[in-house]
């Protein structure tokens, strides 16, 4: 898989708010190829819940833990 | 856990489930009401903080009927209402910096500003229109029996639907920053000065507060403590009424719509209990076709602002620029309906209203068991929803199979 070799692509919500986050990390996934990667990075404290949430809600798989960065979050999610 | 449970934190260092987190708000509004005779609100004080803000800029409002209403006396800093906001704010704030997580958070398209201001003014107009937001005339409206509460959330369940069709097309919701690639994070700093901080903000606020109790202010003492445990409470566990309406309508998340509905429950339960054994009188607010048009309008503003007036509370703690802006339309919208209440407003949507509280209507026991059953009515319409949606949404792959992050959401 990609995930060793790093995404495909970078989401860059830094200073977005809810809902904004959530409803781009959907649409993003939707619009990638299966098995892609995507880098979430963002700073929305409720989105720290809200994203891998609705992501894993709907099937998608982390290639690794959120990590935390600072006041943001990092997320791995494969499309 | 949550999905950012690191290892072992502290309770405070972690963020808390809606779920519990409602519940312990909603009976603690329901000791604020035993020991005050009041609410927990936040609304009536903004309409009172534009008032004395016209006051500043030499605005005579003695003859403006919304202001008898509400009763503006003294400043912000000798009401007990006062207190629950600043409380409110003092909590988030002191959480916040406890968690090393204050930053200032600027949207990068700038139309979330201009957003923002008109739902909050919006919203701002609907809530007082309403004589309550999401909570006077919902989280703690509906533990009063008071039927304008009722009538609110119907408007603002509405409100709340047509406001996710505006947002959700591409001229409102704008593009996302997304590339190709790895884009660098931001390289965390030094998170030592903001815990000190918090530290010393909690110290001098609690000693503030028992200042208030040992000179007799009671009052302004249970403000004060009050609204910080409402605002740690709403910080941790990220209490947002707008997601709860919007992120059912758009997604068909469900978490905090039902948190919300338990803590109202609980809230009940005890309120009656006050009511019923100690005799303290509900708080009722009139009932009016404004009741369902406050809603709509709160329903539309809070999802345009991305937050009510609590939520905009502990965002803005948080450092997101964009609440400023919900801010200042949240007191502008309030202020703009006390000046529209003498000039068609009241005549046209409240004067035919009318008081009307459960507990008067078919007493205490009845009060409650409708109360109850509303609220589970109320329940099983959003379990649908979610379970509707989540059919329509789901992926190919039903099921995630990696096993970490299936622990992280649990």
């Amino acid at each position: 898989m990609q995930t060793e070799a790093g995404p495909d692509f970078t989401l860059d919500l830094r200073g977005e708010s809810c809902p904004y986050p959530v409803i781009y990390t959907l649409e993003t996934l939707e619009g990638m190829k299966k098995g892609q990667l995507l880098h979430v990075i963002t700073d929305c404290p409720s989105s720290f819940r809200n994203v891998p949430e609705e992501a894993l809600r709907r099937g998608y798989v982390f290639a690794r833990d959120p990590v935390q960065n600072g006041q943001e979050y990092l997320f791995y999610i494969i499309a | 856990m949550t999905a950012h449970s690191q290892p072992r934190r502290s309770l405070l260092n972690r963020y808390w489930h809606p779920l519990p987190t409602l519940l312990i708000a909603g009976a603690l509004s329901a000791l604020y009401f035993g020991l005050t005779g009041t609410v927990w609100a936040v609304t009536g004080e903004f309409t009172r903080l534009g008032g004395q803000m016209l006051h500043l800029f030499g605005v005579d409002t003695s003859g403006w009927g919304y202001f008898d209403l509400v009763k503006i006396k003294g400043t912000t800093l000798t009401r007990s209402d006062g207190w629950i906001v600043w409380g409110m704010f003092a909590g988030a704030l002191v959480m916040v910096l406890l968690n090393n997580n204050f930053r200032i958070r600027v949207p990068h398209q700038k139309r979330r500003f201009a957003q923002g201001l008109l739902g909050g003014v919006i919203a701002g107009f609907g809530a007082r229109l309403a004589m309550g937001c999401n909570l006077a005339a919902f989280f703690t409206g509906v533990p009063q029996f008071s039927v304008h509460a009722w009538i609110f959330i119907v408007g603002t369940g509405v409100g709340t639907f047509a406001g996710t069709r505006i947002i959700t097309r591409g001229w409102w919701k704008g593009r996302p920053r997304l590339s190709a690639g790895y884009v660098r994070p931001t390289a965390p700093r030094g998170g030592r000065i903001q815990p000190i901080l918090g530290a010393g903000l909690a110290g001098a606020y609690a000693a503030l507060t028992l200042w208030f109790f040992l000179s007799g202010q009671t009052m302004l003492g249970m403000g004060a403590l009050a609204g910080a445990l409402f605002g740690v409470l709403v910080e941790r566990g990220q209490i947002c009424f707008t997601s709860a309406f919007r992120d059912l309508w758009i997604m068909g998340r469900a978490v905090m719509a039902k948190a919300i509905i338990a803590g109202m429950a609980v809230s009940s339960l005890l309120t009656i209990l006050a009511i019923g054994v100690y005799g303290i009188p509900p708080i009722t607010q009139v009932a009016a076709l404004g009741t369902v048009v406050g809603g709509l309008l709160f329903g539309v503003g809070i999802v345009m602002a991305s937050s009510c007036e609590t939520g905009m509370m502990f965002r803005l703690m948080e450092g997101q620029m964009l609440y400023l802006a919900v801010f200042i339309g949240n007191i502008a919208g309030a202020t703009l309906l006390a000046y529209s209440w003498d000039h068609g407003v009241y005549n046209l949507l409240v004067a035919g209203g009318q008081k009307i509280n459960l507990v008067g209507l078919v007493g205490p026991v009845g009060a409650i068991n409708l109360t109850l059953a509303l609220l589970a009515i109320l329940y099983a319409f959003i379990v649908v929803r979610e379970k509707k949606h989540l059919k329509a949404g789901a992926k190919s792959a039903p099921v995630p199979t990696h096993k970490g992050m299936q622990d992280h959401a649990n």
